[in-house]
Protein backbone atom coordinates (compact mmCIF):
# COMPACT_ATOMS: atom_id res chain seq x y z
CA UNK A 1 0.00 0.00 0.00
CA UNK A 2 2.97 2.70 0.65
CA UNK A 3 4.66 1.56 -2.24
CA UNK A 4 1.65 2.64 -4.34
CA UNK A 5 1.29 5.58 -2.39
CA UNK A 6 4.23 6.55 -2.74
CA UNK A 7 3.87 5.82 -6.75
CA UNK A 8 0.63 7.60 -7.05
CA UNK A 9 1.85 10.38 -4.76
CA UNK A 10 4.78 11.43 -7.37
CA UNK A 11 2.32 10.87 -10.30
CA UNK A 12 0.32 13.46 -9.16
CA UNK A 13 2.65 16.22 -8.05
CA UNK A 14 4.53 15.20 -11.33
CA UNK A 15 1.09 16.00 -13.16
CA UNK A 16 0.75 19.00 -10.78
CA UNK A 17 4.22 20.60 -11.74
CA UNK A 18 3.63 19.98 -15.82
CA UNK A 19 0.72 21.92 -15.88
CA UNK A 20 1.81 24.95 -13.48
CA UNK A 21 5.17 25.16 -15.09
CA UNK A 22 4.23 25.95 -19.27
CA UNK A 23 7.86 25.42 -20.38
CA UNK A 24 7.80 21.88 -20.32
CA UNK A 25 4.91 21.94 -23.10
CA UNK A 26 7.51 22.91 -25.52
CA UNK A 27 10.54 20.18 -25.33
CA UNK A 28 7.49 17.42 -24.79
CA UNK A 29 4.52 18.11 -26.37
CA UNK A 30 4.93 20.68 -29.13
CA UNK A 31 8.40 19.54 -30.73
CA UNK A 32 7.25 16.25 -31.17
CA UNK A 33 4.06 17.20 -32.69
CA UNK A 34 6.44 19.20 -35.29
CA UNK A 35 8.20 16.36 -35.85
CA UNK A 36 5.42 14.31 -36.79
CA UNK A 37 4.19 16.87 -39.02
CA UNK A 38 6.91 17.07 -40.86
CA UNK A 39 7.41 13.51 -41.30
CA UNK A 40 3.60 13.35 -42.66
CA UNK A 41 4.32 16.49 -44.79
CA UNK A 42 7.83 14.42 -46.23
CA UNK A 43 5.72 11.17 -46.88
CA UNK A 44 2.92 13.32 -48.72
CA UNK A 45 0.04 11.00 -49.75
CA UNK A 46 -0.79 10.21 -45.77
CA UNK A 47 -2.32 6.39 -46.14
CA UNK A 48 -3.98 4.31 -43.41
CA UNK A 49 -0.33 2.92 -43.00
CA UNK A 50 1.75 6.08 -43.12
CA UNK A 51 -1.29 7.37 -40.80
CA UNK A 52 -0.45 4.58 -37.87
CA UNK A 53 3.25 5.21 -38.42
CA UNK A 54 2.51 8.95 -37.53
CA UNK A 55 0.31 8.59 -34.87
CA UNK A 56 2.55 5.91 -32.93
CA UNK A 57 5.79 7.72 -33.92
CA UNK A 58 4.42 10.72 -32.57
CA UNK A 59 3.06 9.49 -29.81
CA UNK A 60 6.01 7.34 -28.91
CA UNK A 61 8.63 10.45 -29.81
CA UNK A 62 6.15 12.26 -27.11
CA UNK A 63 6.02 9.63 -24.05
CA UNK A 64 9.99 9.05 -24.34
CA UNK A 65 10.75 12.83 -24.66
CA UNK A 66 8.39 13.19 -21.67
CA UNK A 67 10.07 10.06 -19.97
CA UNK A 68 13.74 11.42 -20.64
CA UNK A 69 12.73 14.64 -19.90
CA UNK A 70 10.86 13.91 -17.07
CA UNK A 71 13.76 11.73 -15.70
CA UNK A 72 16.95 13.17 -16.05
CA UNK A 73 15.19 16.76 -14.62
CA UNK A 74 12.85 14.89 -11.71
CA UNK A 75 16.04 15.19 -9.65
CA UNK A 76 17.67 18.13 -10.94
CA UNK A 77 14.35 20.06 -10.00
CA UNK A 78 14.71 18.91 -6.76
CA UNK A 79 17.75 20.13 -6.18
CA UNK A 80 16.88 23.30 -7.85
CA UNK A 81 14.20 23.31 -4.95
CA UNK A 82 15.51 22.48 -2.07
CA UNK A 83 13.65 19.60 -1.56
CA UNK A 84 15.89 16.81 -2.09
CA UNK A 85 16.96 16.16 1.31
CA UNK A 86 13.55 16.68 2.15
CA UNK A 87 12.54 14.16 -0.80
CA UNK A 88 15.23 11.38 0.15
CA UNK A 89 14.41 11.61 4.15
CA UNK A 90 11.13 10.15 4.15
CA UNK A 91 10.62 6.68 4.24
CA UNK A 92 9.65 5.77 0.57
CA UNK A 93 12.31 4.37 -1.66
CA UNK A 94 13.63 6.82 -4.08
CA UNK A 95 13.05 4.06 -7.12
CA UNK A 96 9.58 4.11 -6.27
CA UNK A 97 9.06 8.28 -6.18
CA UNK A 98 10.81 8.31 -9.58
CA UNK A 99 8.60 5.31 -10.71
CA UNK A 100 5.43 7.62 -10.09
CA UNK A 101 7.05 10.60 -11.26
CA UNK A 102 8.46 8.77 -14.71
CA UNK A 103 5.16 7.23 -15.31
CA UNK A 104 3.37 10.32 -15.18
CA UNK A 105 5.65 11.89 -17.75
CA UNK A 106 5.25 8.42 -19.97
CA UNK A 107 0.97 9.18 -20.20
CA UNK A 108 1.53 12.71 -20.65
CA UNK A 109 3.12 11.79 -23.75
CA UNK A 110 0.34 10.83 -24.88
CA UNK A 111 -1.77 14.30 -25.13
CA UNK A 112 1.27 14.43 -27.74
CA UNK A 113 -0.52 11.49 -29.75
CA UNK A 114 -3.51 12.75 -29.42
CA UNK A 115 -3.01 15.63 -31.20
CA UNK A 116 -1.58 13.75 -34.13
CA UNK A 117 -4.46 11.90 -34.48
CA UNK A 118 -6.63 15.07 -34.72
CA UNK A 119 -4.41 16.32 -37.80
CA UNK A 120 -4.40 13.32 -39.31
CA UNK A 121 -8.17 12.62 -39.67
CA UNK A 122 -8.93 16.43 -39.37
CA UNK A 123 -5.97 17.61 -41.39
CA UNK A 124 -5.97 15.04 -44.22
CA UNK A 125 -8.99 13.26 -44.14
CA UNK A 126 -7.60 9.72 -43.02
CA UNK A 127 -9.39 7.26 -40.86
CA UNK A 128 -7.15 6.31 -37.71
CA UNK A 129 -8.30 2.77 -37.49
CA UNK A 130 -7.28 -0.03 -34.34
CA UNK A 131 -8.16 -3.01 -35.80
CA UNK A 132 -8.26 -4.55 -31.96
CA UNK A 133 -8.64 -1.75 -29.76
CA UNK A 134 -8.19 -3.74 -26.74
CA UNK A 135 -5.07 -5.37 -27.18
CA UNK A 136 -4.04 -2.01 -28.70
CA UNK A 137 -4.53 -0.58 -25.19
CA UNK A 138 -3.04 -3.43 -23.09
CA UNK A 139 0.47 -2.75 -25.44
CA UNK A 140 0.42 0.45 -24.82
CA UNK A 141 0.00 0.21 -21.26
CA UNK A 142 2.80 -2.40 -21.47
CA UNK A 143 5.25 0.40 -23.49
CA UNK A 144 4.04 3.07 -21.37
CA UNK A 145 5.39 0.82 -17.76
CA UNK A 146 8.65 -0.11 -20.30
CA UNK A 147 8.96 3.60 -20.96
CA UNK A 148 9.04 4.20 -16.77
CA UNK A 149 10.83 1.79 -16.64
CA UNK A 150 13.70 2.75 -18.79
CA UNK A 151 13.33 6.66 -17.01
CA UNK A 152 13.95 5.03 -13.56
CA UNK A 153 17.44 3.67 -14.89
CA UNK A 154 18.53 7.18 -16.78
CA UNK A 155 17.49 8.91 -13.28
CA UNK A 156 19.70 6.87 -11.33
CA UNK A 157 22.46 8.21 -13.83
CA UNK A 158 21.33 12.11 -12.96
CA UNK A 159 21.58 11.28 -9.55
CA UNK A 160 24.96 10.95 -10.00
CA UNK A 161 26.07 13.40 -12.37
CA UNK A 162 25.39 16.86 -12.42
CA UNK A 163 25.27 16.87 -16.28
CA UNK A 164 21.46 15.16 -16.82
CA UNK A 165 20.36 17.88 -19.04
CA UNK A 166 23.91 17.62 -21.64
CA UNK A 167 22.53 13.65 -21.20
CA UNK A 168 19.33 14.11 -22.29
CA UNK A 169 19.72 16.27 -24.77
CA UNK A 170 22.15 13.48 -26.73
CA UNK A 171 20.02 10.60 -25.49
CA UNK A 172 16.42 11.71 -27.72
CA UNK A 173 16.77 11.51 -31.04
CA UNK A 174 19.13 7.64 -31.06
CA UNK A 175 16.21 6.59 -29.17
CA UNK A 176 13.33 7.98 -31.34
CA UNK A 177 15.29 6.36 -34.36
CA UNK A 178 16.23 2.78 -33.05
CA UNK A 179 12.97 1.84 -31.62
CA UNK A 180 11.20 2.21 -35.19
CA UNK A 181 9.03 5.29 -34.07
CA UNK A 182 8.83 7.22 -37.30
CA UNK A 183 10.18 4.35 -39.32
CA UNK A 184 10.76 0.52 -39.80
CA UNK A 185 14.21 -0.86 -37.97
CA UNK A 186 15.21 -2.94 -41.09
CA UNK A 187 15.94 0.46 -43.13
CA UNK A 188 18.61 0.75 -40.28
CA UNK A 189 22.12 -0.42 -40.87
CA UNK A 190 22.61 -4.22 -39.54
CA UNK A 191 24.99 -3.53 -36.97
CA UNK A 192 22.30 -1.47 -35.13
CA UNK A 193 19.54 -4.02 -35.14
CA UNK A 194 20.54 -6.21 -31.65
CA UNK A 195 20.41 -2.14 -30.19
CA UNK A 196 17.24 -1.55 -31.40
CA UNK A 197 15.71 -5.34 -30.28
CA UNK A 198 17.19 -4.50 -26.90
CA UNK A 199 15.09 -1.60 -26.04
CA UNK A 200 11.51 -2.38 -24.93
CA UNK A 201 9.61 0.24 -26.85
CA UNK A 202 10.88 -1.50 -30.46
CA UNK A 203 8.78 -4.52 -29.05
CA UNK A 204 5.92 -2.25 -27.50
CA UNK A 205 5.64 0.04 -30.69
CA UNK A 206 5.78 -3.13 -32.65
CA UNK A 207 3.07 -4.93 -30.58
CA UNK A 208 0.79 -1.13 -31.17
CA UNK A 209 0.88 -1.45 -34.63
CA UNK A 210 0.17 -5.49 -35.08
CA UNK A 211 -3.54 -4.65 -32.90
CA UNK A 212 -3.43 -1.24 -35.22
CA UNK A 213 -3.44 -3.02 -38.17
CA UNK A 214 -4.29 -6.30 -39.09
CA UNK A 215 -2.44 -6.72 -42.18
CA UNK A 216 0.70 -5.54 -39.99
CA UNK A 217 4.12 -8.13 -40.14
CA UNK A 218 6.66 -5.84 -38.55
CA UNK A 219 9.47 -7.57 -36.26
CA UNK A 220 7.80 -11.06 -37.09
CA UNK A 221 6.72 -12.34 -34.15
CA UNK A 222 3.20 -11.74 -33.77
CA UNK A 223 1.78 -9.79 -30.88
CA UNK A 224 1.94 -11.73 -27.95
CA UNK A 225 5.62 -12.30 -28.48
CA UNK A 226 6.27 -8.38 -28.66
CA UNK A 227 4.18 -8.38 -25.56
CA UNK A 228 5.93 -11.08 -23.77
CA UNK A 229 9.45 -9.61 -24.66
CA UNK A 230 8.37 -5.61 -23.69
CA UNK A 231 7.10 -7.43 -20.29
CA UNK A 232 10.09 -9.52 -19.45
CA UNK A 233 12.39 -6.24 -20.66
CA UNK A 234 10.37 -3.64 -18.19
CA UNK A 235 10.89 -6.05 -15.33
CA UNK A 236 14.72 -6.49 -16.50
CA UNK A 237 14.65 -2.60 -16.12
CA UNK A 238 12.87 -2.08 -12.93
CA UNK A 239 14.78 -4.27 -11.59
CA UNK A 240 18.47 -2.87 -12.96
CA UNK A 241 16.53 0.56 -11.75
CA UNK A 242 16.17 -0.70 -8.36
CA UNK A 243 19.50 -1.66 -7.84
CA UNK A 244 21.32 1.08 -9.04
CA UNK A 245 19.10 3.28 -6.86
CA UNK A 246 20.25 1.24 -4.03
CA UNK A 247 23.76 1.48 -4.44
CA UNK A 248 23.38 5.19 -6.02
CA UNK A 249 21.56 5.90 -2.79
CA UNK A 250 24.30 4.69 -0.33
CA UNK A 251 26.62 6.62 -2.91
CA UNK A 252 25.20 10.17 -2.46
CA UNK A 253 25.01 9.44 1.68
CA UNK A 254 28.55 8.29 1.65
CA UNK A 255 30.16 11.13 -0.83
CA UNK A 256 27.43 14.08 0.30
CA UNK A 257 26.91 14.64 -3.14
CA UNK A 258 23.09 15.12 -2.83
CA UNK A 259 22.44 18.83 -3.15
CA UNK A 260 25.29 19.10 -5.33
CA UNK A 261 24.20 20.84 -8.46
CA UNK B 1 11.28 3.43 20.74
CA UNK B 2 12.45 0.10 20.68
CA UNK B 3 12.44 -1.80 23.90
CA UNK B 4 14.93 -0.74 26.84
CA UNK B 5 16.02 2.28 24.99
CA UNK B 6 16.14 5.35 26.95
CA UNK B 7 17.12 8.09 25.34
CA UNK B 8 15.76 9.89 22.27
CA UNK B 9 19.47 10.05 20.78
CA UNK B 10 22.92 8.29 21.82
CA UNK B 11 25.71 10.00 20.04
CA UNK B 12 29.30 8.33 20.35
CA UNK B 13 32.14 9.47 19.05
CA UNK B 14 30.51 10.09 15.78
CA UNK B 15 32.94 11.68 13.29
CA UNK B 16 32.55 12.79 9.61
CA UNK B 17 35.13 13.50 6.80
CA UNK B 18 34.14 15.04 3.78
CA UNK B 19 36.32 14.93 0.46
CA UNK B 20 36.77 17.62 -2.01
CA UNK B 21 39.60 18.23 -4.85
CA UNK B 22 40.87 21.15 -6.41
CA UNK B 23 41.96 21.49 -9.93
CA UNK B 24 40.93 20.16 -13.53
CA UNK B 25 43.35 18.34 -14.76
CA UNK B 26 46.28 17.95 -11.93
CA UNK B 27 43.27 17.01 -9.45
CA UNK B 28 44.02 16.97 -5.80
CA UNK B 29 42.39 15.35 -3.27
CA UNK B 30 41.96 16.94 0.34
CA UNK B 31 39.86 15.29 3.23
CA UNK B 32 37.89 17.50 5.58
CA UNK B 33 37.17 16.35 9.20
CA UNK B 34 33.82 18.35 9.51
CA UNK B 35 32.77 16.58 12.78
CA UNK B 36 35.50 15.23 14.93
CA UNK B 37 34.49 12.21 17.36
CA UNK B 38 31.61 14.23 19.13
CA UNK B 39 29.41 11.97 22.13
CA UNK B 40 26.24 13.16 23.90
CA UNK B 41 22.28 12.28 24.54
CA UNK B 42 19.35 13.67 24.74
CA UNK B 43 16.65 12.95 26.66
CA UNK B 44 12.70 11.53 25.15
CA UNK B 45 10.82 15.21 25.36
CA UNK B 46 13.78 17.12 25.92
CA UNK B 47 14.49 20.27 23.83
CA UNK B 48 17.99 20.13 23.02
CA UNK B 49 20.01 22.55 21.18
CA UNK B 50 23.50 22.60 19.12
CA UNK B 51 25.19 25.64 18.95
CA UNK B 52 27.70 27.09 17.29
CA UNK B 53 30.08 29.42 14.71
CA UNK B 54 29.19 28.60 10.97
CA UNK B 55 31.15 25.71 9.58
CA UNK B 56 31.33 24.18 13.26
CA UNK B 57 29.83 21.03 12.05
CA UNK B 58 26.08 21.50 13.27
CA UNK B 59 24.22 20.65 10.18
CA UNK B 60 26.53 17.64 9.37
CA UNK B 61 25.56 16.50 12.79
CA UNK B 62 21.70 16.87 11.90
CA UNK B 63 22.52 15.19 8.31
CA UNK B 64 24.15 12.12 9.95
CA UNK B 65 21.45 11.58 12.57
CA UNK B 66 18.62 12.45 10.40
CA UNK B 67 20.36 9.53 7.84
CA UNK B 68 20.97 11.68 4.87
CA UNK B 69 24.89 11.75 5.60
CA UNK B 70 26.90 8.03 6.65
CA UNK B 71 29.50 8.98 8.95
CA UNK B 72 32.45 7.98 8.58
CA UNK B 73 32.97 6.65 11.90
CA UNK B 74 31.77 6.03 15.33
CA UNK B 75 28.02 5.17 16.27
CA UNK B 76 24.90 7.14 16.72
CA UNK B 77 21.00 5.56 17.97
CA UNK B 78 17.91 7.88 17.11
CA UNK B 79 15.09 6.27 19.11
CA UNK B 80 16.35 3.29 19.43
CA UNK B 81 17.53 2.26 16.07
CA UNK B 82 21.15 3.22 14.34
CA UNK B 83 21.54 5.75 12.01
CA UNK B 84 23.60 3.46 9.07
CA UNK B 85 21.84 0.05 9.90
CA UNK B 86 18.09 1.02 10.07
CA UNK B 87 17.60 3.63 7.83
CA UNK B 88 13.92 3.32 6.93
CA UNK B 89 12.64 2.74 11.05
CA UNK B 90 14.28 6.46 11.45
CA UNK B 91 12.58 7.93 8.83
CA UNK B 92 9.78 6.84 9.91
CA UNK B 93 9.95 8.04 12.96
CA UNK B 94 11.22 11.34 12.73
CA UNK B 95 10.60 14.85 10.95
CA UNK B 96 13.06 17.22 9.40
CA UNK B 97 12.54 21.43 9.73
CA UNK B 98 15.39 23.35 8.22
CA UNK B 99 15.43 26.90 7.98
CA UNK B 100 15.55 28.93 4.98
CA UNK B 101 13.45 29.90 1.73
CA UNK B 102 13.69 26.74 0.08
CA UNK B 103 12.70 23.08 0.56
CA UNK B 104 8.93 23.61 -0.62
CA UNK B 105 7.35 22.96 -4.51
CA UNK B 106 6.97 26.77 -4.97
CA UNK B 107 4.72 26.19 -8.09
CA UNK B 108 1.95 24.26 -6.03
CA UNK B 109 -0.48 24.85 -2.79
CA UNK B 110 1.06 24.35 0.69
CA UNK B 111 -1.97 21.48 1.09
CA UNK B 112 -0.31 19.98 -2.32
CA UNK B 113 3.09 20.04 -0.29
CA UNK B 114 1.67 18.59 2.79
CA UNK B 115 -0.53 16.00 0.71
CA UNK B 116 2.87 14.94 -1.40
CA UNK B 117 4.71 14.87 1.77
CA UNK B 118 1.88 12.88 3.67
CA UNK B 119 1.94 10.34 0.54
CA UNK B 120 5.38 9.90 0.88
CA UNK B 121 5.94 9.03 4.48
CA UNK B 122 2.98 6.69 4.35
CA UNK B 123 -0.05 8.63 6.02
CA UNK B 124 -3.35 6.19 5.83
CA UNK B 125 -5.22 8.04 2.91
CA UNK B 126 -7.79 7.74 5.31
CA UNK B 127 -6.51 10.10 7.53
CA UNK B 128 -4.34 12.43 5.43
CA UNK B 129 -6.77 15.09 4.96
CA UNK B 130 -7.66 15.31 8.45
CA UNK B 131 -4.35 15.63 9.52
CA UNK B 132 -2.91 18.04 7.10
CA UNK B 133 -6.14 20.21 7.96
CA UNK B 134 -4.80 19.63 11.52
CA UNK B 135 -1.47 20.97 10.78
CA UNK B 136 -2.73 24.19 8.47
CA UNK B 137 -4.62 24.98 11.30
CA UNK B 138 -2.12 24.82 14.24
CA UNK B 139 0.65 26.69 12.13
CA UNK B 140 -2.02 29.51 10.75
CA UNK B 141 -2.19 28.51 7.23
CA UNK B 142 -5.98 27.18 7.08
CA UNK B 143 -6.98 30.74 4.63
CA UNK B 144 -4.11 30.36 2.51
CA UNK B 145 -3.70 26.54 2.19
CA UNK B 146 -4.96 26.67 -1.88
CA UNK B 147 -2.92 29.41 -2.67
CA UNK B 148 0.63 28.72 -4.71
CA UNK B 149 3.71 28.61 -2.14
CA UNK B 150 5.23 31.30 -4.40
CA UNK B 151 2.79 33.98 -3.24
CA UNK B 152 3.66 33.22 0.77
CA UNK B 153 5.82 35.34 2.48
CA UNK B 154 8.79 34.19 4.09
CA UNK B 155 6.97 33.55 7.58
CA UNK B 156 4.34 31.58 6.00
CA UNK B 157 6.57 29.22 4.35
CA UNK B 158 8.45 28.90 7.47
CA UNK B 159 5.46 27.79 8.93
CA UNK B 160 4.44 25.48 5.88
CA UNK B 161 7.93 24.06 6.59
CA UNK B 162 6.86 23.21 10.29
CA UNK B 163 3.54 21.53 9.51
CA UNK B 164 5.02 19.61 6.58
CA UNK B 165 7.79 18.20 9.06
CA UNK B 166 5.12 17.27 11.46
CA UNK B 167 2.83 15.61 8.76
CA UNK B 168 3.91 12.06 10.06
CA UNK B 169 3.41 12.88 13.83
CA UNK B 170 6.89 12.49 14.34
CA UNK B 171 8.71 11.40 18.06
CA UNK B 172 11.42 13.41 17.57
CA UNK B 173 11.69 16.53 15.29
CA UNK B 174 15.34 18.01 13.79
CA UNK B 175 15.16 21.95 13.57
CA UNK B 176 18.33 22.97 11.55
CA UNK B 177 17.90 27.40 12.62
CA UNK B 178 13.92 27.33 11.73
CA UNK B 179 14.00 31.16 12.11
CA UNK B 180 16.74 32.25 10.02
CA UNK B 181 15.63 35.43 8.56
CA UNK B 182 12.53 35.59 10.09
CA UNK B 183 11.33 39.07 11.26
CA UNK B 184 10.83 39.40 14.66
CA UNK B 185 7.26 38.64 14.68
CA UNK B 186 7.57 35.44 12.37
CA UNK B 187 10.31 33.90 14.90
CA UNK B 188 8.51 34.90 17.81
CA UNK B 189 5.68 32.62 16.03
CA UNK B 190 7.99 29.97 15.03
CA UNK B 191 9.43 29.65 18.79
CA UNK B 192 5.98 29.59 20.48
CA UNK B 193 5.31 26.35 17.50
CA UNK B 194 8.37 24.95 18.87
CA UNK B 195 7.68 25.61 22.60
CA UNK B 196 4.13 24.20 22.06
CA UNK B 197 5.43 20.94 20.57
CA UNK B 198 7.35 20.54 23.45
CA UNK B 199 4.47 20.56 25.75
CA UNK B 200 2.94 17.50 23.15
CA UNK B 201 5.95 15.33 24.56
CA UNK B 202 7.71 15.68 21.52
CA UNK B 203 11.56 15.52 21.15
CA UNK B 204 13.73 18.63 19.42
CA UNK B 205 16.94 18.61 18.56
CA UNK B 206 17.42 22.36 17.50
CA UNK B 207 20.39 24.08 16.15
CA UNK B 208 20.39 27.77 15.89
CA UNK B 209 22.75 30.96 15.53
CA UNK B 210 20.76 32.92 18.07
CA UNK B 211 21.91 32.86 21.97
CA UNK B 212 18.87 34.19 23.11
CA UNK B 213 16.73 31.73 21.12
CA UNK B 214 18.32 29.03 22.75
CA UNK B 215 18.25 30.32 26.22
CA UNK B 216 15.14 30.22 25.89
CA UNK B 217 13.99 27.13 24.15
CA UNK B 218 16.65 24.60 25.18
CA UNK B 219 16.84 22.68 28.38
CA UNK B 220 20.33 21.76 27.74
CA UNK B 221 22.79 23.14 25.00
CA UNK B 222 26.00 21.58 23.23
CA UNK B 223 28.19 23.95 22.10
CA UNK B 224 30.12 22.65 18.99
CA UNK B 225 32.94 24.34 17.56
CA UNK B 226 35.51 23.06 14.73
CA UNK B 227 33.85 20.02 14.78
CA UNK B 228 34.05 19.17 18.89
CA UNK B 229 31.72 19.66 21.44
CA UNK B 230 33.43 21.96 23.75
CA UNK B 231 30.84 22.72 26.46
CA UNK B 232 27.07 20.61 27.20
CA UNK B 233 25.05 22.19 29.87
CA UNK B 234 21.92 23.98 30.62
CA UNK B 235 22.20 27.35 30.06
CA UNK B 236 22.46 28.34 33.49
CA UNK B 237 25.04 25.69 33.96
CA UNK B 238 27.18 27.54 30.49
CA UNK B 239 26.20 31.02 32.07
CA UNK B 240 28.70 29.97 34.84
CA UNK B 241 31.85 29.83 32.14
CA UNK B 242 31.40 33.86 32.20
CA UNK B 243 30.26 34.43 36.14
CA UNK B 244 33.98 35.76 36.51
CA UNK B 245 33.73 38.36 34.17
CA UNK B 246 31.82 42.03 33.29
CA UNK B 247 30.65 42.72 29.77
CA UNK B 248 31.64 46.35 28.67
CA UNK B 249 29.44 46.91 25.69
CA UNK B 250 29.98 49.70 23.79
CA UNK B 251 27.86 51.45 20.80
CA UNK B 252 30.24 53.85 18.38
CA UNK B 253 31.28 54.92 14.98
CA UNK B 254 34.18 54.52 13.56
CA UNK B 255 35.75 51.10 15.04
CA UNK B 256 38.41 49.81 13.04
CA UNK B 257 39.84 45.99 13.07
CA UNK B 258 42.87 47.19 14.32
CA UNK B 259 40.76 48.06 17.30
CA UNK B 260 39.42 45.12 17.95
CA UNK B 261 43.15 43.45 17.84
CA UNK B 262 44.58 45.92 20.20
CA UNK B 263 41.65 45.06 22.51
CA UNK B 264 42.34 41.35 22.46
CA UNK B 265 45.77 41.74 23.00
CA UNK B 266 45.53 42.76 26.52
CA UNK B 267 45.79 40.54 29.43
CA UNK B 268 42.55 42.07 30.93
CA UNK B 269 40.54 40.89 27.70
CA UNK B 270 39.08 37.80 27.43
CA UNK B 271 36.93 38.29 24.69
CA UNK B 272 36.16 40.35 22.14
CA UNK B 273 32.79 40.58 19.39
CA UNK B 274 31.74 43.48 17.21
CA UNK B 275 29.68 44.50 14.88
CA UNK B 276 30.93 46.88 12.36
CA UNK B 277 28.74 46.94 9.93
CA UNK B 278 26.14 50.27 9.38
CA UNK B 279 26.84 53.40 11.46
CA UNK B 280 26.04 52.48 14.92
CA UNK B 281 28.44 49.64 15.67
CA UNK B 282 28.68 47.82 18.67
CA UNK B 283 31.20 45.57 20.05
CA UNK B 284 31.43 43.53 23.34
CA UNK B 285 34.60 43.59 25.46
CA UNK B 286 34.50 40.43 28.48
CA UNK B 287 36.56 41.42 31.31
CA UNK B 288 37.29 40.25 34.67
CA UNK B 289 38.01 43.87 35.55
CA UNK B 290 34.26 45.46 35.35
CA UNK B 291 33.98 48.84 34.82
CA UNK B 292 37.36 50.16 36.16
CA UNK B 293 38.31 48.75 32.67
CA UNK B 294 36.25 51.38 31.15
CA UNK B 295 38.87 54.60 30.77
CA UNK B 296 41.16 51.67 29.08
CA UNK B 297 38.46 51.24 26.09
CA UNK B 298 37.50 54.78 26.04
CA UNK B 299 41.64 55.43 25.28
CA UNK B 300 41.79 52.39 23.06
CA UNK B 301 38.75 53.52 20.67
CA UNK B 302 40.11 57.34 21.02
CA UNK B 303 40.13 57.18 17.27
CA UNK B 304 36.51 56.64 17.01
CA UNK B 305 33.09 58.32 18.05
CA UNK B 306 31.69 56.58 21.43
CA UNK B 307 28.14 56.78 21.49
CA UNK B 308 27.38 54.99 24.44
CA UNK B 309 29.47 52.87 26.80
CA UNK B 310 28.31 50.49 29.96
CA UNK B 311 28.95 47.64 31.41
CA UNK B 312 25.92 44.33 31.75
CA UNK B 313 25.89 41.10 33.26
CA UNK B 314 27.45 38.26 31.08
CA UNK B 315 24.47 36.19 28.31
CA UNK B 316 24.54 33.15 27.40
CA UNK B 317 25.75 34.50 24.17
CA UNK B 318 28.69 35.76 26.17
CA UNK B 319 29.51 32.43 27.45
CA UNK B 320 29.07 31.06 23.63
CA UNK B 321 31.53 33.98 22.39
CA UNK B 322 33.89 32.79 25.07
CA UNK B 323 33.82 28.96 24.47
CA UNK B 324 34.16 29.13 20.74
CA UNK B 325 36.63 32.12 20.68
Amino acid sequence: MTKLQTISGSFRMSLLHFFADPQWIIPNIIAPFVFTIVALVLFGNVSTSVALYAVLGGGMMGMWGNTLYGSGFALAFDRWNGTIEYVLATPSRLVWIIAGRSASNAVLGLVNALAIVLVVVIGYGTLFVVANPVLFILALIVTLASLSALGVIFCSAFLLSRSAQVMTNGLEMPIYVATGSMFPIALLPLWSHPISLSLGPTWGIDAMRYASDAAYSGLGFGYWTDLLVVAASTAIYMAIGFWLFVVVEKKVRRDATLTEY
Amino acid sequence: MTDGQEKAIVVSDLRRVYHTSKGILRKTRQAVEAVKGISFDVEFGELFGLVGPNGAGKTTTIKMLTTLLTPTSGTAKVLGFDIVEDVVEIRRRIGIIFGGERGLYYRVSGRENLRYFADLYGVPMSKREKRIAELLDMVGLSDRADSKVEEYSRGMKQRLHIAKGLINDPQLVFMDEPTIGLDPQAARDTRAMIKQLVEKSKTILLTTHYMFEADELCRRIGVISNGEIVALDTPAGLKRFVKDITVIEVEAFGIVDTDILNLRRRPEVKSVSANLEGERQTMRIQTPKGSEFIPEVTKLLSAAKIFDIRTKEPTLEDAYLRLVS
